[in-house]
């Protein structure tokens, strides 16, 4: 009799299970590809997927407009995993620009042909196996025009070579340059594109500050990732004409609950630890560095711009830390002539609508991939095939992004510079009670 | 009757030497760091409060493996959960006193993870209890995999605060004295292992359920002969090793930022300890997380900080080859096994 009675336990709670899966399904009716793996069970993610033409809502425009395919873009940012506190204000800006887009019935082309814009939207995991897959199913499944993912470098070079078969234009959302440019040729990759700044550009401010304030000798602790050992890459090039000497440096686990790297700062003299890091590993390792060295300077990266990084060590201790961040955490103080003034203002108005929470980078270099995307496929002309779309958009990030003002910096893409942002499309931050402030040049 | 497990003093000797060995190596890298006498006193302690963490987590291995004869792989998972929901209680709105509010979120959680862990033996293991060890253990990893896809649904991906037991406030008092920084989270760890090795043993050695299970542990067979029900021993170990596990995560908790995946490494990290201890008993299980925890921090301090993780591996492999027993172990020819009957 028990054994039925444990048969009976085991299928509930199985239908329960099932049932609160497919309980997550969206509101449309239109069927959600579903990103899971094979292998091991990792839960299904809401995927929001815009209604096909046929069942959309009666146009708003005269009905001579004809209405074309619907242009598809696969998004695949970092919702869970080491990456989420990046990935998660990408996927929430994906969310939002998906609602405006269906809200204006999608993009019209040159032609006058107005498409529908579908942006499908996955979850990689930050699992570079789980990307691979997820690109694979975007390509040769769902048939899209381009490709918007990787939100941390790991990510994005595991899915380089995946694009570069199937010729299909991908924009990252992660900051190392290797990903646009292979660093051992210097060739650039033909179709990879990436919106966040360069890790060399946060390391020339990082330099800037260091010499305004006479720092020499510094320490430098970098996460076990792709993001961390190019930081440190990326701070040997710009500290070393700056005179600034590297004494010491290390790197440290994402999940670590002891720092011993402490012990060796302490001994090695520097003057300063520049840490190169997202949350919550930098909130970590700062309070461990703090806790030991309560009066040593901190110097972030610029993988840290946003509140989580404050949030999870606290404002006691997060006071008084800088780093290089994009203009869009401090907008409300840049002047009105700045090129991305009305772009970063919009922005964060919409996104704080939406959410309910502060802005952060991340959000932009998410928003500033799908916008391009969006404004590439708007350009396609009606009636080609696609892999002609594909090498088309391509095309056009090459040529047609000018002075294109974006949250992350103002875009200039050619075809041997597939990210442009460099210096100028950071400025630098501290933190003062818990949040980010300004922090121009002349009060260093 | 124990039999000494070191049978003769070359074999003592033979440790001695390599100790100092190993010690003059640790002395030398740490040279070329400058180091003081102040960072290995730093590097220690802070290697003991990571090793009494894992010694924490190590105990539940421990009781599980003698009891049911299972590498109970799910401990990592206990460990999430009773930082989790510890996490989740806290932040429920109660007018009351926080130091009243974090004890009773505290109780709470324990209490729910011994549920878990009482039903995920209930549910996965008792059924299949005339199976293979093996088949037994794989099993747990797939508990493992589900609570973990459970955890990810239910809190979702981000990193959670906990405040530290001191202050009740993210930051904690720190102690600084002779140099050393030491946390005031440090005590409560140290403490609160101490407390439960404690419990543990009066348990064992003075309960009348205590006693059924060691006897259990012993002779299976043997065991059930005088009435004690072999399934309800497994059953009450899986609901002890939940219960220790979520204490092991919680008291880390204010350390880390709790998150779905927290259990993974030092779930891990908890089984090396374990195994260095001997499987045996668990004051062998405390000896190995300490052990563990002081060498992989102080070989990492003194060479590439970033390989911690490969250090607390290498301790594995080594002992495997070298002492498959144990600290506490006593070097058997072949395994009991009666399976989990």
């Amino acid at each position: 009799m028990s054994r039925k009675i444990h048969h009976l336990v085991v299928l509930l709670t199985i239908a329960a299970l099932i049932v609160a899966a497919c309980g997550q399904a969206t509101p449309v009716a239109t069927e959600a590809p579903s990103p899971t793996d094979t292998q091991a069970p990792p839960p299904p993610v809401e995927t929001q997927a815009p209604p096909t033409p046929t069942e959309a809502p009666p146009e708003p425009t005269p009905t001579e407009e004809m209405i074309g395919e619907t242009y598809k873009i696969g998004f695949a940012p970092a919702i869970t995993g080491p990456g989420a506190s990046l990935g998660a204000p990408e996927h929430e800006t994906g969310q939002m620009l998906s609602e405006q887009l269906n809200a204006q019935g999608g993009v019209v082309g040159p032609d006058g042909v107005r498409h529908p814009v579908e942006i499908l939207i996955f979850d990689t995991e930050t699992n570079p196996d789980v990307a691979v897959s997820v690109v694979r199913r975007m390509i040769e499944e769902e048939n899209v025009q381009v490709v918007v993912a990787g939100t941390t470098t790991g990510i994005s070079m595991a899915i380089v070579p995946i694009i570069t078969e199937a010729q299909i234009p991908y924009i990252s959302m992660a900051s190392s340059g290797a990903i646009v440019k292979d660093p051992d040729t210097g060739v650039v990759r033909e179709w990879a594109f990436k919106t966040a700044q360069d890790n060399f550009a946060s390391a020339q401010w990082q330099a800037l500050y260091l010499t305004a304030q006479g720092y020499t000798q510094v320490c430098h602790l970098s996460e076990n990732s792709g993001y961390g050992a190019d930081t440190l890459a990326q701070a040997k090039r710009a500290f070393e004409p700056a005179g600034i000497q590297i004494v010491y440096e290390d790197s440290f686990e994402r999940t670590g609950t002891e720092f011993p790297q402490v012990a060796s700062v302490q001994t090695s003299g520097c003057q300063a630890v520049v840490v190169g890091a997202i949350p919550p590993a930098s909130s970590n390792v700062s309070i461990a560095l703090r806790d030991a060295l309560p009066d040593l300077p901190i110097v972030h990266g610029h993988g840290t711009c946003n509140q989580d990084h404050i949030d999870l060590m606290g404002a006691a201790v997060a006071e008084g830390m800088v780093s290089p961040c994009g203009k869009v955490m401090v907008s409300d103080t840049l002047p009105d002539d700045d090129p991305q003034k009305d772009v970063l203002v919009q922005y964060v108005d919409d996104y704080t609508a939406f959410t309910g929470k502060p802005v952060n980078t991340f959000g932009g270099h998410g928003w500033d991939a799908l916008m391009l995307a969006v404004t590439a496929v708007a350009s396609l002309p009606d009636g080609l095939d696609l892999a002609a779309q594909r090498a088309a958009i391509r095309d056009f990030l090459e040529t047609g992004v000018k002075d294109w003002p974006g949250i992350s910096g103002v875009y200039n893409l050619s075809p041997e510079d597939h990210f442009s942002l460099g210096f100028d499309s950071l400025t630098f931050v501290k933190v003062e009670n818990g949040a980010w402030v300004f922090f121009p040049e002349d009060q260093w | 009757m124990k039999r000494s497990t070191y049978q003769n003093k070359y074999q003592i000797l033979r440790y001695i030497l390599i100790f100092l060995i190993l010690a003059i190596l640790v002395v030398v890298l740490g040279s070329r760091k400058n180091f003081g006498p102040l960072q290995y006193a730093q590097l220690s302690l802070d290697g003991l409060r990571g090793g009494a963490i894992y010694a924490l987590i190590a105990m539940g291995f421990v009781i599980v493996f003698n009891v049911t004869g299972i590498i109970n792989f799910a401990q990592g998972a206990f460990v999430t959960l009773g930082a989790m929901f510890t996490v989740t209680f806290y932040n429920l709105n109660a007018p009351l006193p926080k130091s009243l509010h974090l004890l009773l979120s505290v109780i709470a959680a324990i209490l729910v993870t011994t549920c878990i862990g009482v039903l995920v033996e209930r549910l996965t293991i008792y059924p299949a209890r005339k199976s293979s060890p093996l088949t037994l253990i794989i099993i747990t990893v797939g508990v493992f995999i589900t609570i973990q896809g459970l955890s990810l649904l239910v809190w979702g991906a981000d990193a959670y605060v906990f405040p530290a037991f001191t202050t009740l406030e993210m930051s904690d008092r720190v102690f600084r004295w002779l140099g050393m920084v030491i946390k005031a989270q440090s005590f409560w760890i140290w403490g609160i292992m101490v407390l439960v090795l404690v419990c543990i043993a009066y348990f064992f050695n003075f309960t009348l359920l205590g006693r059924a299970m060691r006897a259990c542990a012993v002779n299976r067979l043997g065991a059930r002969l005088v009435g004690i029900s072999p399934g309800r021993m497994s059953l009450v170990s899986f609901g002890i090793a939940a219960a220790v596990g979520a204490i092991g995560g919680i008291v880390v908790a204010p350390i880390i930022r709790p998150s779905y995946d927290m259990g993974l490494s030092l779930g891990l990290k908890g089984f090396v300890a374990a195994i260095m201890g001997g499987l045996v008993s668990t004051p062998g299980a405390v000896l190995g997380g300490l052990l563990l925890g002081f060498l992989e921090n102080v070989a990492a301090g003194v060479t590439k900080a970033g390989l911690k993780d490969i250090f607390a591996f290498i301790l594995l492999i080594l002992t495997l080859l070298f002492r498959p027993q144990g600290l506490l172990g006593v070097r058997k020819t072949t395994v009991e096994t009666d399976g989990a009957h």
